[in-house]
């Protein structure tokens, strides 16, 4: 006990800790108030509105310049997802016929356990 | 006390060996830290039951000799990553589970494409959920499943359990599951209706962005961050420290974006009219009373949620009509509560001895 007391670890340790808990406290009394919502929020919405500006402008200058805009990228993500999806039915599926034809199975066909289990009983 | 104060100083030049060779690994150990990545995570083995936009289901491969009768469906916070309930070996609540003999499955989500903007809650509800149920049941050849709800995954199994209260749930385990959204107050008054404009975000963003959300998530303790990386840096020469601490880390920022119509109905109906509480909710014209709820209910709150408040989860015993019902109040936080070291000495045995009972 009194070791710890005197070590500057733990003192510096434990300061830190009551400074964190502090300091919480008190943004998160500040953050409760009504003012600091309007504050916030009239923040993020002018944020908002500047991106979404920034995002038309953006778009409109990819155009001129002939290149693709963040949607149109999005959208070839998007088709090579369903792609991608759609290879791994074809390739679960073509397990499916390898394992149907030959001997061995895959974990996911492996014989289940029972579904018989009970708790082990209390111990008096 | 003079003797203590002579031992103490007999104690320094230790200490301060001790402390140089910390500093020393201190240093070898940061570089080691930015050039490499953090464990693996999510390692179970699982099958992928299901994939469809967002909604992933995942069937965990059962290890035991024997398993329970009854599958148990995790469904899984709308705003996070599923791996939190199986991070590493040792330290996976899924891999617990499936050692102790249940047969697990996990509704997880995926960042919604732009085009899943659309998505409400009833998308949720009344899509997603009994979609998984459904495919649960086939996959285990049985009827009843236990439905265990994280957080905000918790609101929804409610929302499914009180409409489809007839339906297979055989037991329901809410882990810090809110359901009074006007006690979750700082949350609450960062969606103040006087000065959120929510339709004008939603309307101009389309998928609420995950920085957003995650910053929300830090507004609720804005200094912890910061301190968090000065404990880092003194506790870098402790290797599990450093795991862990990348673990977590790695979680809690790796939010997902929501759907920009969920959003607007989480906040308006939730956060703005409270109505789960009030009685008041409906989805997709079905409306919810959570006294339907019959089955065998537990609920795990953490003494120290600052996300899921006490105060706002503490009415899920009392709304529900359940007779046989618990909650359990555990040491811990929002996180440590389902993960890591306290969970697995206190909520894992205490799930266990509850539902092994309620699974036969």
């Amino acid at each position: 006990m009194t070791e710890k007391a005197n070590d500057p670890i733990a003192l510096w340790q434990k300061t830190i800790s009551e400074i964190e808990k502090g300091l919480n406290a008190f943004a998160n009394q500040a953050m409760g108030s009504p003012e600091f919502s309007k504050m916030m929020n009239q923040a993020g919405g002018i944020t908002a509105g500047a991106q979404n500006q920034f995002r038309e402008l953006m778009e409109r200058y990819l155009l001129m310049a002939n290149l693709p805009s963040r949607a149109q990228l999005i959208g070839i993500a998007e088709r090579l997802q369903t792609i991608e999806t759609q290879l791994n039915d074809m390739r679960a599926l073509l397990q499916q016929v390898t394992n149907s034809t030959s001997a061995q199975r895959s974990p996911t066909n492996s014989p289940r356990p029972p579904r018989t289990k009970r708790p082990p009983q209390p111990t008096s | 006390m003079s003797d203590t104060t002579a031992s103490d100083l007999g104690a320094i030049p230790a200490r301060i060996q001790s402390e140089i060779q910390r500093a020393i690994q201190r240093s070898i150990k940061g570089v080691e830290y930015f050039s490499s990545s953090g464990p693996a995570l999510g390692l179970t083995p699982k099958d992928v039951l299901s994939v469809r936009g967002t909604m992933n289901l995942y069937h965990y491969r059962p290890v035991a000799d024997e398993i329970y009768r009854v599958p148990i469906l995790i469904v899984m916070a709308t705003t996070n990553r599923g791996y939190i309930l199986d991070l590493v070996r040792g330290q996976s609540f899924v891999e617990f589970l499936i050692q102790r003999g249940y047969d697990v499955f996990m509704l997880d989500w995926t960042p919604p494409r732009p085009e899943e903007k659309s998505l409400r809650m009833e998308d949720y509800v009344l899509d997603f959920i009994p979609d998984c149920i459904r495919h649960v049941q086939q996959e285990s050849g049985e009827k009843d499943v236990t439905v265990i709800g994280y957080c905000f995954g918790g609101v929804l199994s409610l929302l499914y359990g009180s409409i489809f209260h007839d339906g297979p749930i055989k037991n329901l385990v809410c882990l810090t599951t809110p359901i009074d959204f006007h006690e979750m107050k700082l949350f609450a008054n960062f969606a103040d209706r006087r000065y959120f404009d929510v339709d004008r975000l939603v309307d101009s963003v389309g998928n609420m962005p995950p920085e957003m959300i995650l910053s929300s998530f830090e507004m609720l303790r804005p200094v912890s961050r910061a301190v968090s990386q000065v404990q880092l840096w003194e506790k870098m020469w402790s290797d599990d420290y450093v795991k862990s601490y990348r673990m977590f880390d790695r979680w809690a920022t790796d939010i997902l974006p929501l759907s920009g119509e969920y959003f607007r109905c989480m906040t308006k109906e939730l956060f703005w009219d409270n109505k789960i509480y009030k009685g008041t909710m409906s989805v997709g014209g079905h409306a919810v009373d959570l006294s339907k709820i019959k089955v065998p209910v537990l609920h795990a709150v953490a003494e120290h949620d600052h996300i899921v408040p006490y105060d706002s989860a503490r009415h899920v015993i009392k709304m529900v009509g359940s007779e046989d019902k618990e909650e359990v109040m555990l040491k811990g936080g929002h996180v440590s509560l389902v993960a890591g070291p306290n969970a697995i000495k206190r909520l894992w045995p205490k799930l266990d001895s509850w539902l092994g009972g309620r699974s036969i």
